[in-house]
Order: structure tokens, then sequence, then C-alpha cells
């Protein structure tokens, strides 16, 4: 049973942290999204090391990502950046709440720079329900857990949790949700290929120059992993008995989305040259692919694709979810659009998408960047094979980002529009989203490998009305994740959910965010939390953060 | 009527998976008794029987099992015989970018039924494709734990030691397997090439001619009986067993190779480049180990322009053999002779521009 109910006491209606920009009524003529490149004057100093060498380590060239959280709960997105090379410092900023940040790495004690191990993706959640998000990072070699002291420390809890996964497995993308219904926050971890360092084969021309990083095929797959909270601090891994186990994959992108609208959440995973997984969750501790029947695991002429980043989200205004996939070069990035029946249509031929296909994509976030009240599509890109012009001619290992501004349900490729950082070639590879400004609009963060990141902040003009939920919930799950929130205004409804875990590696700002274009206010938003309760409110004026608790 | 390969190319799995050649137990072979009439609702074994007794029989195209055995998977994605069949018919396609994923399903049919030995077969047999005989003995090793002393696994597993440059233990798996069952061919054919690596040439040509004698398959047991004749000199054996090799499978790169090298032997230049016109490899895919036929290529070219006094050319194709393998001391060698002659402006004894 669905539960309406006005829980006045519950809400808070907090006004956003930093000054409000008012809306500036109905604009005449639209410029789109424009992003300045902040890196510098934010004081990101960062510069990720990949490790590169003359053996061409596969692990190398798949670069890291990076994750934006509230760490000390100041209301201000801080900055994780995660290293390549073993040895080389993770890198984690405070936000200082006037456009820039500091290098706090050292006192909080998330360099992780010990051991062995490649360092490849991080997520982030509140895993033990203390209020505090902590930090997942991923990795070849074992995966760390970092738990939030609340006092600018961290504390590696890898082994008491038991999460670090395979010593020698090569994991990827993860992130946290609340697959089986209990009130914490499980762990999934994507798993790419069963490489050994010692077993590195020789690819490309026996050349001077011309050796270059193998492709995939040569590997086996792994299976991804998913680790059910105990509620103690501690997880068992339940991989096998929940179905996600399959040992054929060569996962590198994970997004959750409650696909099927049934309350709760899915999993899909973009695999490298074989065909990508959609896990339903039966609801009961279990997860069935349906990939075969969804039409989400091939291109439209039944061929598995270069899978690296993906996302899920409502492009068409149906309330389903939809899934956009960035693929290999000379592949077309995948869209695949949600009937709402069980079933997708592949779009990814749709003509404002065509840019993608000679460019190598790795993260992506599907986010309102103009704040008009639709999403968006944002891809970062960068070739594996960094001395690709020896063997292409044309191609480079630097490639430029790609902006895709939806315009009802079909895409327009803006990048040329939005910024000169836009047009900067670099060898993109995590990204992120956060308003880490506060100022209404979202902000993009990308890993580069071997390069320092960088950081986009929006400044597009004008400014038009937007809201932001931070849900509070009141299980162990205090972010909310899996949440639905359905929000109306004249102009229709839009539905998303609350979940940082999408792109490629990455982590994005938690909390929710709504471009209301013109519209003063909300005319009702409609929360279904995880649990199942449902909240309503209405009226809700524009250009403010809205604090949302779990009734 | 069965019909035995020595080789395991796509088109001889079907046979040799249907074809009581012992691998059959499990539950594809359960379903490949169901006679497709029999199955008078459209139930998935029905069809999953019907997609099998098509691709055992060579009839229907591969895309037509794929479409119907992932309406299957749809449908049940748990059936881990429509898996195995997904897999070789991906197989069956014949292409090679469709290996990776047909690997992965024959990765998840074992997955969801670890007896289901042809899968653990079939992908032993991807691996040596692949150029991974460590994983194909892995593979065949499980099995073979499964299925002690079953013939056709022990085939594999001596090719794949032979692979891993141990052919002495192949030979005695390949007899092992000749032992059980002395009408496998391939268990032969697998044996002479053990023999050719173990230096024992003769052995091998009168292993491969009884393999060819007995209807073997054609266009592997032919390449390497005249690779084997032109090792020892026999260059007309060598041209008629590669014309067969040839016929046999006119889309093989290296019977072209090797028949433009026993035409250059032969002094036959114009054949010769006529078959290099056939051979020309592709261009690889990025990110892969290159191909060695490249090399073999452009070597074979070299030492025919080299034979009919085109120095120039042939200087570029040693060149272009170094490129792809620098430690290659023949197109080294080759490569000096070329700039030798051509700053002597010699031209080749009995030779000449044409």
């Amino acid at each position: 049973m669905t539960l309406h109910r006005a829980l006045p006491l519950a809400l808070l209606l907090v006004p956003a942290l930093a000054p409000l920009q008012p809306a500036q009524g109905p604009a005449t003529a639209v410029p789109g999204p424009l992003f300045t490149d902040v890196t510098a004057s934010a004081h990101i100093e960062f510069v990720h090391q990949s490790g590169a060498s003359a053996d061409k380590v596969m692990v190398e060239t798949f670069g890291s990502g990076v994750a934006w959280l509230d760490a000390d709960g100041d209301g201000f997105m801080d900055l994780y950046f995660v290293n390549g090379a073993p040895g080389a410092p993770n890198a984690f900023y405070r936000n200082n709440r006037n456009g820039t940040f500091t290098d706090v790495t050292t006192e909080a004690g998330v360099a992780a720079a010990g051991g062995r191990a490649y360092k490849t993706g991080v997520a982030v959640a509140d895993y033990d329900g203390d209020g505090r998000p902590d930090l997942y990072v991923t990795a070849f070699g074992p995966n760390l857990l970092f738990h939030n002291n609340g006092d600018h420390t961290f504390t590696d809890v890898t082994a008491a949790a038991g999460v670090a996964g395979g010593a020698d497995e090569w994991s990827t993308s993860s992130g946290f949700f609340d697959f089986d219904g209990d009130g914490d926050l499980d762990l999934f971890v994507a798993n790419y290929v069963d490489y050994r360092l010692a077993d590195n084969p020789y690819c490309g021309l026996r050349k001077e120059g011309y050796r270059m990083y193998c492709n995939p095929t040569p590997f086996d797959g792994t299976a991804d992993r998913l680790f059910r909270n105990n509620g103690d601090g501690t997880f068992t891994d339940v991989s096998r008995q929940a179905g996600i186990a399959n040992p054929a994959g060569k996962g590198l992108g994970v997004a959750f989305c409650d696909i099927d609208r049934d309350g709760d959440t899915d999993v899909y995973v973009a695999n490298d040259l074989v065909r990508n997984f959609l896990y339903r969750n039966n609801g009961d501790g279990t997860f069935t692919d349906i990939a075969y029947a969804a039409g989400v695991g091939f291109d439209s002429n039944g061929k598995p694709q270069a899978g690296m980043g993906v996302d899920c989200a409502d492009l068409d205004g149906n309330g389903f979810p939809d899934i956009f996939v960035t693929n290999f070069a000379d592949e077309l990035n995948a869209l695949y659009i949600n009937r709402g029946d069980g079933t997708f249509d592949d779009a990814s031929a749709m003509p404002g998408l065509k840019s993608g296909y000679p460019a190598l994509g790795f993260g992506i976030k599907l986010f309102d960047a103009d704040n008009d009240g639709d999403l968006d599509i944002y891809v970062t890109n960068g070739h594996v094979i960094d001395n690709i012009q020896l063997y292409r001619p044309g191609f480079s290992h630097a490639q430029r980002d790609l902006l895709y501004e939806n315009t009802g349900g079909k895409f327009r490729d803006i990048t040329d529009l939005a910024g000169a950082a836009l047009r900067t070639p670099r060898i993109g590879r995590g990204l992120a989203v956060a308003d880490f400004d506060n100022d209404g609009d979202l902000d993009v963060v990308m890993s580069s490998l071997g390069e320092r990141p960088v950081l986009l902040r929006n400044d597009t003009t004008p400014r038009r009305n937007w809201l932001e939920i931070k849900a509070e919930g009141r299980s162990k799950n205090t972010a909310g994740l899996g949440a639905t929130v359905r929000l109306r205004t004249a102009a229709g409804v839009q539905t998303r959910e609350i979940n940082n875990v999408a792109s490629y590696l990455s982590a994005s700002d938690v909390r929710l965010h709504f471009g209301l274009a013109d519209a003063p206010a909300a005319a009702r938003i409609e929360i279904t939390w995880p649990r199942g309760a449902t909240q309503v409110l209405t009226d809700i004026p524009a250009n403010q953060l809205l604090i949302v608790r779990e009734p | 009527m069965c019909h035995r390969s020595p080789t395991l190319k796509t088109s001889s799995l079907a046979v040799l998976l249907f074809c009581g050649s012992g691998l059959l137990a499990g539950s594809t072979a359960t379903a490949a008794q169901t006679p497709p009439a029999a199955a008078a609702a459209d139930s998935l074994d029905a069809r999953i029987a019907r997609v099998q007794a098509a691709l055992a029989a060579g009839s229907g195209r591969p895309a037509d099992a794929i479409r119907e055995l992932t309406a299957i998977l749809a449908i049940d994605p748990k059936r881990a015989d429509a898996h195995l069949l997904l897999g070789m018919a991906y197989r069956m396609t014949g292409s090679a970018e469709m290996n990776g994923e047909a690997r992965a399903e024959l990765v998840q049919a074992l997955d969801l039924d670890p007896d289901l030995v042809p899968a653990r077969f079939l992908l032993a047999q991807l691996y040596l494709d692949l150029g991974r005989p460590a994983g194909a003995r892995d593979t065949l090793t499980a099995g073979l734990a499964q299925h002690p002393g079953q013939p056709q696994m022990a085939t594999l597993l001596a090719e794949a030691e032979r692979q891993l440059g141990h052919p002495e233990r192949a030979m005695e798996l390949a007899r092992q397997a000749l032992q059980a069952d002395p009408s496998l061919l391939q268990a032969r054919y697998y044996l002479a090439l053990a023999l050719v690596d173990a230096g024992r040439r003769d052995d091998a040509i009168r292993e491969l001619e009884a393999v060819a004698a007995a209807g073997g398959n054609p266009a592997d047991t032919n390449l390497a009986l005249g690779n084997a004749y032109l090792d020892a000199g026999r260059l007309e054996a060598a041209t008629a067993a590669l014309g067969k090799a040839v016929a046999a499978d006119p889309a093989r790169a290296d019977s072209h190779l090797a028949l433009a090298r026993a035409y250059r032997l032969r002094r036959l230049p114009d054949r010769a480049r006529a078959q290099l016109a056939l051979a020309k490899p592709a261009v690889p895919a990025i990110g892969i180990a290159h191909n060695p036929l490249e090399a073999e290529f452009y070597m074979e070219l070299g030492l025919l322009d080299l034979q009919q006094g085109r120095l120039t050319t042939a200087a570029g194709a040693f060149q272009r053999v170094l490129e792809i393998d620098p430690g290659n001391e023949a197109a080294a060698r080759h490569l000096e002779e070329a700039r030798r002659r051509l700053r002597a402006g010699s031209r080749p004894p009995g030779g000449g521009r044409r």
C-alpha cells in the first residue's frame, strides 16, 4: 500500500547555503550551458599518476575515479581523487566554501598509498548509518573501505568489514545500495578481467614505440561481487546466491536504477567487449539478469560493445529510467530508451548523438546542465591506446568531451557552445557532478589519465530556477539512497532517484538536483522512500536546498 | 551419418558434439535426443532441441540460431544448454569479434552447469584459437577430472601441451587418445604436429598422409602436410598438398602463403605472386597481439622480390618484417643481401626484371 501523508514536521525547508541567485524569468534567447575551468583557481593541484610503463600494463590506461562527498557535514561537497600507480597517493580536498579547496589528504588518512595495488575507483555512502559518508576505494588488488570518523579523519576498516575482494582482482566501479530492503547499505563491486602482471601479452607491432595496450579479448572475465551489509560493520559476500556472479563479465561501469519502478534498485553493468548485464532485483535478495529480454545487452546488430561508463535516468520524461553507455571509438555510445514494459528501444543511432562515434567514452552523467527541466548528457573521452596515432592517423589519445542538450527527448551536440574548457582535449576517465558552490547548478569534475583533473564550474546564464533535495533516511540508509522523487511543475513531471552511483569509477553529489526552468515553485513533490513510505510536499518555492526527512 | 574431423574448426564443432563421441553427457545431450516433431508444445526444451538439431545438421544460419537462443534466454536466462548453444552459434558465425561473446556464453553455461562437458570442450578450443594454450590446458584438465580418459578431451589437451612447448607430453596424450579410439583422426593429426615439433618430420609425414588418406579435414591436414613436404624439399608433393588445402578452404591466408612459398621454391614466380595476393593479412584490430602471418607474408613477399631481382621492393618488405618483428634474423640477413646487391647493381642469377 502506498502511503500519502502530509508530514510537515518531518520536513525542513532550508535556504541554500550560498547566496541564491533569483530566477531571471522567461528567457528569450537560450545560449545553453556554459562551463568554466576553475581547477587552478580552486587550488586543485592533484596530478594523476597512471604508472604508465613501456610494458603497457593494461591497468595503467584505465585511469581512476573521482568522488564528491560532504565529509564534514558542512553542506559543501568535498572532493576525493583516486590515483593510479602503486604508491601514488589519492588526494582529498576539503571545500573551503568560497570556491577553493584545501588538500587535507594527510590529516584525513585516505591517501591509500601503501601496497602494490593500482587504485581505480571510488564509491561513497554512509555504510554504518552514523550520518557520515564513508569511502570505498577499488583497485587492481585489495579494495579499501575508509570509515569516516567524524573528526576530519578516516580509518581503514577493510579487514574488519570484509570487503577487500580478491587479492588479485581488478575491481572497477562500485556503489552502495540497499538491495535487500533491510534498511542498511550493501555494496556492489564490478570486476574487470583476470589479469596477471606476470602474464602481460605483447600487443601491437614489435617496433620501438609501437607496443600498445591489449584489448580484453584474450583475458577471462571475472565475476562481480555483492557484499551484504550485516548491520554490524561487517559484510558477507552473497554474490553467488544473489545471482550476480556471472564469471563472463568484464565490468567497468555500474549504475543503479529502479528500472521497472517496482520500488527496489536494479543494477546495470557495462562490460567491455562482452554483453552488458541488467540485473533486475527480484525483491527477495536475488537478481535476474534480464539483459536479453530487455534488449540492453548488445548493440542493434546483436554485437557486444566495449562498454566503459554508464548512467541511467529518465531522459524522455516517461517516468522510467533510460540507460546511456559510453563505448569504444568506432562504436556509438548506447542509448537504451525504457519503454516502461521491461523492454528498451535502442536509440543509439539518433542523429544528435553520432558525434560520439569516433570518440572513446568513459565518464558519463545525465544531469540538467542548464536547469531547463530535463536531463542532458555529459561524456568525457580519451583513447586507451596512448600511441593510437601510429595506428590510426587522425585519432588521438586525448579527446574532447561531449555535451548533448536534451531537446524534448532528442539530443543536440552543444560541446562547442559550452565553453573553451570543453574544447580542450584530455584523456578523460572518471566524471562526477555536484553543486560544489551551492549556487543551484551542477558542476563537473573529471579525472584525466596522467594529468591534472578538471573542475568545471557551471556558469550557465540566464540562470533558471532550481531545487535541490537532501534526503535524510531514518534507517541506516541515512542518505535515502534508492528513494524516488517525482517533482511536478506546470511543465510536467520529472522523475529522479536519489543515487550517487553511475558514470565510470566515480561518485556524484548525493543531493538530488532539479532544474525548474521558469517555474517559481514545484507544485508537488512526491518522495517514495526505499522502505515504502510516500511523502508528498506541495508548493515548494524554487531556488533552495530542501532537506527532507523520511517519515 | 557422423563424420569425424581431424580438427575442430567451427563447421565441425556441431558434428563433434552431436555424434556419439562420449561428450554428449549432460543436458544438451538430453535435449538432442528429443525429436523436434515430438515437441508439440512450443516449450523451451523443444525450441532448444530444434536449434540444436539445426546446428548439428549444419542447416540454417547461425544468425537464426542466435536470434532464437537469445529469445529463449530472454525467457529463462539460466538455461545452461541455451548458453552453450549460443556460444557455439557465435563461433559458427566465423567472426573473430564474436569470439569474446562465444567464450562468455560458454563460461556462463559452465557456471550454471559445471557438468556440461561440451561447453568445457568448446571453451578449450576457443582458448587455443585465442593463443592461450594454458587456458585450454586448465579447462581440459578440469574436464578430464570429470571424465577420465575421455579421448577427445585428451586429444585437445595434447594440442594444448604441444602449443605450450611440450611435444613429448603431447605425443603421449595423443597416443592415449588413439588407444582409446583408434579412429580418432584428430588425435592422429595432433600427434603429427607434435612429431614435427619434436623434430621427427618423416614420422609426422607418415601420420599426416594417413589422416589425409582417411579423409580428415583437408584444409588443416593438407596444410600441415604441405609444410612438412616443403621442409623435406619435396616441392611437387608440397604443391599438390597445399593446392588441396587451398581448395578446401580458399579463405585461409596461411594456406595461400604456404602455396606461394612452394611456387617460389619451384621458381614459378607468377603463381607465387598470385597466391600472395590472396594471402595478404587484414589490418589487425586495435589492441591485440600482432598476427604472426603478417610478418610471414612480408617475408615471403621479400623473398619472391629478391628472387626476381626487385631489390628495392624486397628491401622494403624485409624492413616491414623487421618493423613487425625486430628480432627476425632471417629478415635482417635478407635485407642486408638486398642492399648489398643494390649497391653492387647486381642482377639475380637466372632471374631478371619483368
